[in-house]
Order: C-alpha cells, then structure tokens, then sequence
C-alpha cells in the first residue's frame, strides 16, 4: 500500500492496558501552570523506569477550568492503580504543590478515586483545612504566596498505552520535520499523550537482549548504523534515519484517532518531505489485547 | 405514580407532630389508609384524617400540604428522599434530621429548622424561626449535610453547632449566626446580628449585603484564597437572589474566632 510514495506497512501496533488520571493544573496565568505541568510530567517518558508515562494534554482557558483561571490538563498513565497513586502524590507533591500560584483538580469525575489532596494535606501541619463544596472535597493549605488549594480525590481508568508508530525517513532532517509534523497533528487531539521527548523516541525497543538481565534492547533492525551488520535489518539505503512516536490514550478509538492522524500528517508530506515507509512496533500480537492496524486505520479514516 | 394532596379541615387545637408522614411511608397506601396513619396531637395518637382531607394527585410521589401549617411540627422530620411541599408555613423543627429529598415550604417555618440536616434539601419561602440549621437542645452537632435556604429572614442562633452543608438566607439573619460552628458554610444576603460567628471553630460565612460587627477575636486575613473563593462563589451563585452575583466579586476575611479554634472564616463580599 503506497500513499503519496510512501509506503504503508501490513502491520500492526501492540498496545497494552494501563490505569490513567486526568489533572487540571491551574494558576494565577498560564505560565505557572505551565511550569507546574511540565514538571510534573518530567521524568515520565516510560513505565520502564519512569513509574508512570505523562504529558500535557492540553493548555485551558480561563472559562474551562473550576476557578477561573488559566490551566493545563495532564494525564499520568501507569501500569496498576497503586502505581499511578503513588506517581499522582509524588509528582503533585513535588512539582504542584510547590510552584506558586497553582491549584490541582481532578479532571475524571467517574472511576476508582485517588488520593490528590487527601495526603498532602498534611503538609499543612493542622492548618490545612477541609471544605466540601456542592459533594466535592477540597484541602486548602496554607503556603508562603496564599494557599494550595486540592482536590481531595482524582479519579482512575482503565485506558490504552503503546500505540506507535515507526517512521521511516530518508535523513534526520527529515525524520525530525516529519515526526514533529505528526506529533503536532496528534497533540491537537483529545485523551492522548506522546509522553516521549518532544513525542518523539529514537531509541526504539524490542524484546529481550543478549544480556539475561534486560528484558528490552535497541531495536536492532531499524538501526542505520547495523545496516549490512544486524542479521536482519529493516534499513535501505534510501532510508537511514527512523523515529518512532509512543501514544498513550483513555480508550482504544483514541489511541486509533491519534495514529491516524500522525499517518496523515506523515502522508501529507509524502516521500518528497523525506517520509518513505510507516511501520508498527509489535511483539507478534500475543502479549498486548490492543491491535492498530495501519492499513485498517487508514481505510476507516478514509471512509469517515 | 401519582402523589397526594393534604388540605388542612381546621387548625387544630392542639400540636400535631407530623413524624412518621413521609413519602416514602405512604407508598401503596390508599387515600383511606393515610388517613389512618396516626399522629401525636397532644398527648393522643389521633387519624391523619381528623386534620387533613387525602386526595390522589398527579405530583409523582410527593405529598403536598394544603393550609396554614403552623401548628404541625416536625414537617419532613428524618425524610430520607421524596418531595413534601406545604403550600402555607409550617412548624418547629421543619425538615429536622432530614437525611435526602426535598421540602418546600412556600410560608414561614418555625424554630429549629433543618436542626441536624444531613442531607437533601429545605427550601423555606418565607421567614425562618430562631435555631434553623443548628443542633437539637443538648446535643453535640447541628447541621451535617445537605442544604437550607431561607428566602426570607432568620432568627437567632442560625447554624449554631453546624459542621457541613450550607445554609442560606436571602434576608437577614438574627444574633449569633454560626456560634459555635464546626464547619460548613453559610451565606447571608442581608444584614446579620451581633456576635456573628461566636466561637466558631471552622466554616465559612459569606455576607453578601451589609458588613457585620466583627468582634475582636477575628483577625483580618491579609490574602485572599481567591481560588477557594472561586469554588465557593460559583458553587453559592446557583442559589441567585443576592448570591448570583458573587463571583464577580472581591472579598475580605476575618479569620477566627481566636477563642475557639480560630479556622473559621468570615467573608465580607465588596
């Protein structure tokens, strides 16, 4: 399957499922909240070694968020509902908590509840104060510019990590516009994170190494410089830089949404922007209960 | 399903205590047996009937009250869910122990309105008595839950003891509003007596008209917690009347009363 020369794998992404929250970081302007959110969403690239995978999902208004200011909706994924409490308490903690201005809110009203505020609270050393207001629970808690005010609980859901995709590119000036074009089509989309650097990870993985003790190593494969070395490589000379972009998602259809409109954007630029194939990153289809076919994708998108 | 409507014969001679007459204990009964179901009216157990003429209606449930029920208290008393409206004012402890459902009451209801109210919803179109919203005599806590608002005025000791929920009066309220609150809120549209928040521990009370004398045992807050507010306000401006406009408005805080535990709160809208 060609589009616009580039070349459409019959292939599939593997994704898994992971328990997520939705925060609504807000402040006193969207700079603040900013650095909230981006600290908070540090360090959360992958659950290998991250605890959690997180990004912002979206800048707020002043007239979306529960105090009337502006904000940032998160999203923070891990692998069990324990995890992902224990990453909320930390990061809110750590990153919220301490930058000026900020409030927490949890941005999922329906689901298995986490404690936000119902911990930190007790930084407020007996000051802190509980106000339920219309049955939601809050902690306000005195702090040097004002006070943090938190929900007592986020709540949790099941939701979809590892959707991917693998683009392949002529060069790695190519290779980064492309990517950045698909990410930038992707991040305008609802529920969905690419919780890479930039949404974008060169250091593709697969299964297993040569080392008993790692589990995961360098895709081999898609790596130009093994070109003629790996025993099997998926590099031609026409393609020696390779970029892959990780999705996490709330539900399945969002995942999906968000690969079609990375191909698009990809498909767009064509094999004259210097995209020439979009592969999948799978591990035979056994170990993940999501399956993105690409092709599949792409026929539905057209059809909608 | 079709409700009930309760139009008063005479007043009584006596109080009636109307305990027991709730929506959910007169499901499936005919218009016959609710007019059995028995009511205190001094110290005799007397037919519902003797006071009021039962007719089927079509209000889903609810049991509207016909009449000047003045002299029936304890209206609504630990209703759990349903609606209950008395077309005319109605008694002491109106709505007291009320756990969920709504009571409308289009008069004037008596003392101790919505006392210990954990849940649901007291709507008094009229004026409210002294002790609404507060504790029953002797016992520790007062309102816990749920919401009261008064459309007109209220008497004294309002919220007295109250620990959560909100509690609202459009009109002025007496002397002592929120003494010895626990938690909770309050909101005032128009002026408030003396001795507001008298050994209040925790809670918030919000004035919306007129500032209150404010005893010494509060101290000014020198920030705003503008995003508390926000919460508050937003939430209090579904009431309307004199709390729609609150958002838009700034705030002071006196923080207090230093006698007691000192993190209550009592906001003044500018």
């Amino acid at each position: 399957m060609i589009e616009n020369g580039v070349a459409i794998d019959d292939s599939f992404a593997e994704a898994f499922p992971m328990k997520a929250t939705r925060l609504i970081i807000t402040a006193h302007n969207l700079t603040w909240a900013l650095n909230a959110a981006v600290s908070a969403t540090g360090f959360a690239t992958s659950v290998i070694a991250c605890g959690c995978e997180a990004g912002i999902e979206r800048e707020l208004s002043a007239d979306e968020t529960p105090d009337g200011r502006p904000g940032v909706s998160v999203l923070i994924f891990s692998m069990s509902g324990k995890e992902l409490a224990k990453q909320v308490e930390r990061r809110v903690g750590q990153c919220v908590l301490t930058c000026p201005t900020t409030a927490a809110f949890a941005g999922i009203a329906e689901g298995e509840a986490i404690a936000l505020g119902k911990n930190l609270r007790f930084f407020g050393d007996g000051w802190q104060i509980s106000k339920v207001i219309n049955g939601v629970r809050y902690w306000r808690i005195p702090v040097m510019d004002g006070e943090f005010v938190a929900q007592e609980t986020t709540a949790v859901v099941k939701c979809v990590g590892g959707g991917n995709l693998l683009l392949l590119c002529r060069d790695t000036d190519t290779a980064l516009a492309v990517s950045e074009a698909a990410v930038a089509a992707m991040k305008a989309l609802p529920n969905v994170i690419m919780p890479f650097p930039g949404g974008v990870v060169r250091s593709g993985s697969k299964v297993g190494s040569k080392y008993a003790t790692l589990s995961a190593s360098t895709n081999d494969a898609f790596c130009p410089s093994l070109y003629g070395l790996a025993a099997k490589s998926e590099i031609t000379p026409e393609t020696r830089c390779v970029m892959e972009i990780v999705i996490d998602g709330l539900t399945e259809a969002d995942v999906g949404a968000a690969m079609l409109a990375g191909m698009r954007a990809g498909i767009a630029l064509g094999s004259a922007g210097g995209l020439l194939r979009i592969s999948a990153g799978n591990y035979g289809g056994k170990l993940g209960p999501f399956h993105f076919h690409l092709r599949k994708l792409l026929a539905a998108g057209a059809s909608t | 399903m079709s409700g009930w409507r309760l139009t008063l014969r005479q007043a009584p001679a006596l109080r009636v205590d109307m305990r027991g007459v709730l929506p959910a204990a007169v499901v499936g009964l005919s218009s016959a047996q609710i007019e059995q179901v028995r009511v205190g009216h001094g110290n005799a157990l007397v037919p519902l009937g003797e006071f009021f003429t039962v007719k089927a209606d079509d209000n889903d449930d609810a049991l509207v009250f016909e009449g000047d029920l003045s002299r029936f208290d304890r209206v609504g008393w630990q209703m759990t869910g349903g609606r209950i409206t008395v077309n005319g004012p109605a008694g002491h402890y109106a709505g007291g122990c009320m756990g969920g459902g709504e009571l409308q009451v289009k008069g004037h209801a008596g003392l101790l309105a919505a006392c210990e109210m954990a849940g649901g919803q007291l709507t008094v179109e009229g004026d409210a008595g002294d002790f609404a919203a507060s504790t029953l005599p002797g016992s520790v806590d007062g309102m816990r839950g749920g919401t009261l608002i008064v459309k007109g005025n209220a008497g004294a000791r309002f919220g007295d003891r109250m620990r959560r929920g909100t509690a609202l009066v459009f009109g002025n309220v007496g002397d002592f509003v929120a003494s010895r609150m626990v938690a909770g809120t309050i909101g005032i549209g128009g002026q408030a007596g003396a001795h507001v928040g008298y050994g209040m521990r925790r809670g918030s009370v919000v004035f919306t008209g007129a500032t209150p004398d404010i005893a010494m045992t509060f101290v000014p807050a020198l920030v705003e917690a503008r995003v508390f507010w926000q919460l508050l306000a937003r939430d209090l401006a579904r009431h309307g009347g004199p709390f729609a406009q609150l958002p838009a408005r700034a705030v002071e805080r006196h923080l207090g009363d230093l006698a007691s535990d000192g993190r209550g709160e009592l906001i003044v809208a500018r």
